[in-house]
């Protein structure tokens, strides 16, 4: 009778620290949750958006695209092709920072446990985290790099093709093809295999090796796993890790020099290309395409203006179509009449821009060779028919009044930039 | 008489106004510099790279002004003086107050004085801002205050002769109001800057 009441309390209390345990832990996880949220909306949602689809306000203008997390495709993977990536390879993502791309290394900006419950957040916002458990892959111990291996990869990198996409020379030469899209049609970039600091998992052979073994989803670089085997996978990686060539940081005076002239002699061998890259950094993009009410780029409308700047007093500036459209567009502006419009805040009419937004004292800088690309690009956009309404100046006394408060009282009168798109989309068609 | 200097002083009155409100009319908006030497100027206040005695940093220096001077960094980041942006305090900050949903966003002082400027931040810390947008607290300006998405498709080796001519700008002393958090507009769907042509920083 007496062991029955031990055996009975014994149960009892398992069973109250087990449920007591039990609570503890879910409460825990159900904490996690919130926590890792707010995390992710002070610092993730400007690029990956409110709900994490890869579609926040800056997303449209960097390449690579912000990762969408509802899909449960992720590149940087320790884990066999088709399967999700492990919580290590998130948080160390997540740590490190994608190299290459606008993704910052959070690693020292938050704290170990910001990390791990944003990364148990992201994992929430794909079903496929439950159904499709990671399976890590087991990497053998690699081979240390010689000669002899590096020549090897070598040609491996020939019998896999590498150089379809990434040419013979690791950058390009001879490739194939040579714009590629993600599996969101997104454009995107083959790796210049010379230069490992943009490799956006990481350039060690280790690192590199995992790339071809466990592929990029979501993009065209599969996983060559049944392609080759182990070892040619390791001298393949050995291989890409020699073609590194030095980056300007590491390089003699001379050397600069002779970098940037070469530089210089791409940029006018290939003009279309230095012009695109100049249209991205100098930040037309920003202004000359309509955004939505979460400021972002509206579809399809990339540089066909029409986002409506009011500038206090001057009146209501809609930015203009700069593609190749005929009617609507630059496809009628002569060369010049672009560059004047650019240099000198000339429009094609004769009349003036405003000294301000568009900033033509600093664009009037660029070199001629650089103002030939930005025209030779913009030749190439695709045409979209937007027809973008002329500036409006307000009323004459409100215009006046205006310009009293800010000239002579010193007021301050915001610049609003408004969301929709101004113009008339297809009007001329 | 008396009538013949009523008459006189009305007139007077009415030229003055008139006057006056020609002058506001005609009076260029911002700067009032020509604005087809803005490009000479600005090229001509950009510090040169001359002084710079390794010879390696001073080939990398030259490309970083060269992207300096053409994306406009002046725009928003010059400091403003009574007739225009003053030449003299090259990206010394302060001319730009931009109100978003995230916050007030005051453009910052780009000089390497340690206290108000970029002297004491690192490497990494100033191109992450120049790729990311994310500064060392962990706060994200949005795009649409600082074009960062824009500058974020510099090459890496660009943004360090960026940050290696940024380095080697004159310090100049000009503190800048932290970025105040919150939702900051009064018109839903906009974003709000001001520009009235004064100065933003702390005097």
């Amino acid at each position: 009778m007496k062991d029955r009441i031990r055996n009975y309390a014994c149960v009892c209390t398992l069973a109250a620290v087990l449920t007591g345990g039990l609570l503890w832990i879910s409460r825990a996880a159900v904490e996690a949750q919130p926590r890792g949220k707010a995390v992710y909306d002070a610092h993730c949602v400007e690029c990956h958006g409110p709900a994490g689809k890869g579609d926040g306000a800056s997303a449209a203008y960097l390449v690579p695209r912000p990762r969408d997390f509802t899909t449960g495709k992720y590149k940087i993977r320790s884990t066999e092709s088709g399967t999700l990536p492990s919580d290590d390879d998130l948080i160390g993502s997540v740590r490190r920072g994608l190299y290459g791309s606008a993704m910052p290394g959070w690693d020292r900006i938050l704290a170990d446990s910001d990390i791990i419950d944003v990364v148990q957040y992201l994992k929430s916002l794909s079903p496929q985290f439950a159904s499709n458990p990671p399976k890590s892959i087991a990497i053998s111990d690699g081979l240390p790099s010689s000669p002899a291996s590096i020549a090897r990869g070598q040609q491996v990198y020939d019998k896999l093709q590498c150089g379809k996409c990434h040419g013979s020379d690791g950058r390009g030469a001879g490739a194939v093809a040579t714009a590629f899209e993600d599996d969101w049609r997104m454009p995107l970039r083959a790796a210049d295999l010379t230069e490992p600091w943009t490799f956006h998992g990481g350039a060690t052979s280790r690192d590199i090796y995992l790339r071809f073994r466990a592929g990029m989803a979501g993009t065209p670089m599969p996983s060559f796993a049944d392609a080759a085997s182990d070892a040619e996978m390791w001298d393949l990686a050995n291989y890409v890790v020699s073609l590194a060539r030095k980056p300007v940081w590491s390089m003699t005076a001379d050397e600069i020099r002779q970098f940037y002239a070469g530089q210089q002699a791409q940029a006018k061998a290939d003009p279309v290309k230095r012009g695109a890259q100049l249209v991205d950094t100098l930040g037309c993009v920003m202004c000359h395409s309509p955004v939505d009410e979460g400021k972002r780029m509206l579809p399809g409308m990339r540089l066909a203006g029409g986002l409506l700047m009011r500038i206090n007093p001057f009146g209501d500036f809609p930015t203009g179509n700069l593609t190749s459209d005929q009617a609507t567009g630059l496809g009628n502006w002569t060369g010049d009449e672009i560059k004047r419009a650019i240099t000198k805040g000339i429009r094609r009419d004769g009349s003036r821009l405003l000294p301000f937004p568009m900033d033509y004292g600093s664009l009037s800088t660029l070199t001629a060779d650089d103002l030939d690309a930005i025209v030779a690009y913009l030749r190439t956009v695709p045409a979209v028919s937007n027809k973008v309404p002329p500036p409006s100046r307000p009323f004459l006394p409100v215009y006046l009044w205006g310009k009293f408060r800010m000239l002579i009282l010193g007021a301050d009168l915001p610049m609003e930039f408004y969301h929709g798109n101004a113009g008339t989309k297809g009007a001329s068609q | 008489m008396r009538r013949i200097l009523k008459w006189a002083l009305l007139l007077i009155a009415i030229v003055a106004v008139c006057g006056f409100g020609a002058f506001l009319y005609f009076i260029p908006p911002f700067f009032t510099t020509p604005p087809e030497t803005f490009g000479k100027a600005l090229a001509d206040a950009a510090p040169e790279v001359s002084g710079i005695t390794d010879p390696a940093e001073r080939a990398i220096a030259a490309r970083g002004r060269y992207l300096v001077m053409t994306t406009g960094c002046i725009g928003c980041h010059a400091t403003n003086g009574s007739q225009g942006p003053d030449l003299t305090k090259y990206l010394a900050g302060g001319a730009l107050k931009i109100h978003t949903p995230q916050g007030i966003f005051v453009s910052r002082n780009l000089t390497p004085d340690p206290e108000t400027g970029i002297g004491r931040r690192t490497d990494d810390e100033l191109k992450r801002v120049l790729r990311s947008g994310t500064f060392a607290d962990g706060h994200v300006v949005p795009g649409t205050a600082m074009p960062w998405p824009a500058l974020s498709n510099w090459s890496e080796e660009d943004r360090h002769a960026v940050v290696v001519y940024l380095r080697h700008l004159p310090p100049i002393a000009h503190r800048i109001p932290a970025p105040v958090p919150g939702n900051a507009i009064t018109i839903p769907g906009t974003i709000e800057q001001d520009y009235a042509g004064k100065d933003y920083g702390i005097k």
